[in-house]
């Protein structure tokens, strides 16, 4: 499809840097993208959240910008800024004005080449500190919150590196010491190990030009690779148990799948669509709108770069039983695997992932994302056509296939249930 | 060689030209903002129906949330599943939600399945079910759904904080409504209120997209033309009271985190002051950088955010400052949040002031990216009756606020005296923090709505 052809650049820098430009030049405005090809897979047990909370570190101001400048900066220009941190890889970007490109390349650049001059236990001190505050509200003061680092710890074996949350356990944050960081810096924050696009309006040469002025002169690093094994199937089931504050049971299960880009990741991707994306959906209709035994009903497929789990999480009405939800989608997944599959029920599913790529190409900021996000992956930013491409050839054979050889495995199964009530 | 020790300046100014809209209307009297783009092969559509929650009548409070997830349960000749399906083969997305002022039924296509999600739109619109099956699932999902809310701290805090800002108001109960009044809601109830309401001359219609004036014009009189007029629905707003300023703990066993809610009753959106109240709060609460996250967050480490704003509805408005803190400091979040308060009345800075105009001005042209952004702006213009050269001014408006203006609505429209405290959390730990601020507590249980 032409809509999704993005025409591009890629060039790489004499110290290593990926530069991928893509001109868009119908607003004024312009989304810069930088990734660091680091996460929390990088980091060791015992010194789990590193990776966040470095991201924090890098909005604290760099050699030639205070404390706070870096956000003041870029809201005085109208722009808007943010970073994120999962398993594989930390990402920065800002959208603003055009005519504000060479500051946001100044304050990326001064940040990459020159974060460690600024660097002091004082803001390091307070950046722990609303880090830890960051887990308080998003996890652990959240109904369900605990649910996910207890799924990574069993889904995954003991130390392999999607076992721990990205976000870190609160012993770890609060120890770090700016040696951690200086050394996370060193390690992985280099142009080299670095991919910097650029998407919106500007002019093509004076934006290469500025490029290479601001980030020609920062020393390469290198490339990290790290070494990660598949990990081993789950060896047996393993049943989870936890109470909580909350009014409704829930139960979660995991599969052990495979990672992004391997050749059934589209077909797993498709299959959550098939079994809880839309009303019609197989595990939405049977359990939330035709028999009303649960809430609601969640099934995703995630991919990473070194491995991929399969999700089911099912919450029940109250007054229903777990094991009568559990056996309803068993049945379901067993129904996938051994009974037809409808060729329309597959379609639905391939034309709202095709609608949603054509959807996602209004925002500079996703389009700069993606075009890192393929250069990450597959060595190639113009991948939109490709990618779509895999969800177009998956067969309904191929969705019963990957329920077979990924859904009939061993898994985890957590049940978060309400606290005995007292008295 | 740079030299990394300047910051460099901006190039030639960007010249950025507003979307155009064209108005115009259908044969039935139906209301139409249409901005054409056509960038890329797609189109929104948002009709907004001018009732909300507010209209719920006594002691059936939630009906018209109820309304919304029952309009679209069958319609024309497909049941429920059946019409869910027909958009989703499209690719298209189609939602309906319901809030304190408005209902929203919106549609996102393919510009080549664009007639026939409209016409889909359309037999939700004109030829709804409203199966008694599906009354019954939909009531008993909204009953599970209150269940879930008593679960979550930053939702409790929205509500208690609505509930006691408007006290009699009709904006004080939650759009989902109450456990009874949700039993006491008849099917017939939501088909009385469709027949009064959802009329054309009750809604507008925005559409961002890929397309034209004329062919959209004959597709509206092709699929609403039985759509009728009716004049029976009216809402008069009741005058809004000040608000008590008290403390409302509401207490959550085991609660590591504090939601806080602070603010108090505030001036209308169409008011003239609007500019230097957002001007305002952009220094105070609005972004980033504020004054408000920059105590908080930068400098004393309480928490992960905080931000503050002029919330707006049709008939009211309120100025709050929202954020979550560990238990431990709730009382010193608290304390420092009305310094801030107090603190604004000594005046803004200069440089505070070129900073929060430099940033609304400049971040103009990206309020308009999306076909979202875009019909979300219109959106505004008509719920709040805003004139339509509105965005033609905005820039203008923003560079007339001067740091008078934004001190006299400091004094006038910010107060820490009149505020009125929500915190969620446990009360073991944090009541005794509350005690020395000289406002009186009354304790909640977090089951209480």
């Amino acid at each position: 499809m032409d809509l999704l052809n993005i025409e591009y650049e890629k060039y790489t820098l004499k110290n290593g840097l990926d530069v991928i430009l893509h001109q868009n030049d119908s607003l004024p405005i312009v989304s810069v993208n930088i990734w660091y090809k680091a996460g929390s897979s990088n980091e060791k047990k015992g010194k789990t959240g590193i990776a966040h909370l470095f991201e924090h570190m890098m909005f604290q101001g760099s050699q030639n910008v205070a404390k706070e400048e870096h956000f003041k900066f870029i809201q005085e220009a109208g722009g808007s800024l943010n970073g994120s941190t999962s398993f594989d890889r930390t990402n920065y970007y800002e959208k603003v004005p055009s005519n504000f490109l060479e500051l946001i390349l100044w304050l990326e650049s001064d940040r990459m080449g020159f974060l460690l001059p600024a660097m002091t236990q004082e803001k390091l001190n307070n950046q722990k500190d609303v880090v830890t505050n960051e887990r308080l509200e998003r996890y652990d003061n959240q109904p369900y919150g605990m649910a996910w680092e207890k799924l990574i710890a069993n889904i995954y074996p003991k130390n392999h590196p999607y076992s721990w949350p990205t976000i870190g356990f609160i012993n770890d944050i609060a120890s770090f010491t700016l040696d951690d960081v200086r050394n996370f810096f060193e390690t992985y924050y280099s142009p080299a190990n670095a991919s910097l696009c650029i998407a919106g309006s500007f002019d093509r040469n004076k934006t290469e030009d500025m490029i290479d002025r601001y980030f020609g002169d920062i020393p390469g690093g290198k490339s990290v690779k790290l070494n990660v094994k598949n990990p081993e199937p789950i060896p047996d089931n393993i049943y989870l148990k936890h109470h909580e504050n909350v009014q409704l049971e829930r139960i979660y299960f995991a599969w052990r799948t495979d990672k992004g880009y391997s050749p059934d990741d589209a077909s797993l991707d498709l299959l959550a669509d098939i079994l809880s994306g839309s009303k019609n959906a197989r595990l939405y209709k049977n359990l939330v709108y035709e028999k009303e035994i649960a809430q609601d009903v969640t099934a995703y497929q995630y991919s990473g770069k070194y491995a991929g789990h399969f999700i089911i999480i099912v919450t029940a009405k109250p007054g229903y039983s777990l094991d009568v939800i559990k056996s309803e989608i068993m049945n379901e997944l067993e129904k996938v695997c051994t009974g037809p599959i409808d060729s329309l029920e597959l379609q639905r599913s391939k034309n709202g992932i095709k609608s949603g790529f054509i959807y996602s190409m209004q925002n500079m900021d996703t389009i700069a994302d993606q075009l890192n996000f393929y250069n990450f992956t597959l060595n190639n930013p113009n991948s939109f056509n490709a990618d779509l491409q895999r969800y177009e050839s998956v067969t309904e054979n191929d969705i019963k296939r990957v329920v077979g050889k990924y859904l009939m495995n061993n898994y985890v199964e957590l049940r978060i249930l309400p606290n005995e009530k007292q008295g | 060689m740079i030299n990394r020790a300047i910051k460099p300046a901006s190039s030639d100014d960007v010249k950025f030209r507003l979307p155009q809209v064209e108005k115009f209307e259908t044969k039935n009297g139906l209301q139409v903002y249409f901005v054409k783009r056509t960038q890329l092969p797609i189109l929104r559509f948002n009709l907004i129906l001018d009732a909300g929650s507010k209209s719920d009548p006594e002691g059936k409070k939630g009906m018209v949330n109820l309304f919304a997830m029952m309009l679209d349960e069958g319609a024309g000749e497909y049941n429920a599943l059946q019409l869910n399906d027909e958009f989703d083969m499209l690719g298209s997305n189609f939602d309906i939600s319901a809030n304190n002022d408005n209902v929203f039924i919106s549609l996102r296509t393919l510009k080549e399945h664009a007639e026939r999600s409209l016409q889909l739109f359309s037999d939700v619109v004109t030829k709804p079910h409203f199966n008694e099956k599906a009354f019954a699932r939909e009531k008993r999902k909204i009953l599970t759904r209150l269940l879930q809310l008593k679960d979550d701290p930053d939702e409790i805090a929205n509500i208690i904080f609505e509930k006691h800002i408007f006290e009699d108001n009709p904006y004080s109960y939650p759009v989902i409504g109450f456990e009874e009044d949700i039993n006491r809601i008849s099917i017939e109830d939501l088909k009385t209120f469709y027949r009064n309401t959802l009329t054309p001359n009750n809604c507008k219609l925005i559409i961002v997209g890929d397309s034209d004036k004329d062919y959209i014009l004959s597709l509206l009189d092709k699929y609403f033309s039985d759509w009728q007029y009716n004049n029976s629905f009216s809402y008069t707003p009741p005058a809004v009271k000040k608000n008590p300023n008290k403390i409302f703990l509401v207490h959550k066993e085991g609660a590591v985190q504090t939601e806080i809610r602070i603010g108090h009753i505030s001036g209308e959106r169409n008011s003239p002051d609007y500019f230097s109240k957002l001007i305002l709060n952009t220094i105070l609460g609005g972004q980033f950088t504020s004054r408000i996250n920059l105590n908080l967050r930068e400098d004393k480490g309480y928490t992960y955010g905080a931000f503050s704003r002029f919330s707006y509805y049709k008939d009211a408005s309120y100025y709050f400052v929202s954020t979550s803190v560990n238990a431990e400091n709730t009382g010193n979040a608290v304390k420092e949040i009305l310094k801030e308060l107090e603190g604004i009345k000594d005046g803004v800075t200069s440089g505070e002031l070129e900073f929060a105009k430099s940033s609304s001005i400049r971040k103009f042209p990206s309020n308009f990216e999306t076909n979202r952004h875009i019909a979300s702006n219109i959106s505004a213009l008509v719920i709040h009756s805003l004139p339509d050269n509105y965005f033609d001014n905005y820039l203008d408006n923003i560079r007339m606020v001067t740091i008078d203006d934004v001190n006299r609505s400091a004094t006038n429209s910010i107060s820490a005296e009149d505020a009125l405290i929500v915190v969620v959390g446990d009360k073991k730990i944090i009541k005794s923090q509350l005690t020395d601020l000289s406002k009186e507590i009354t304790e909640l249980e977090s089951t209480i709505f």
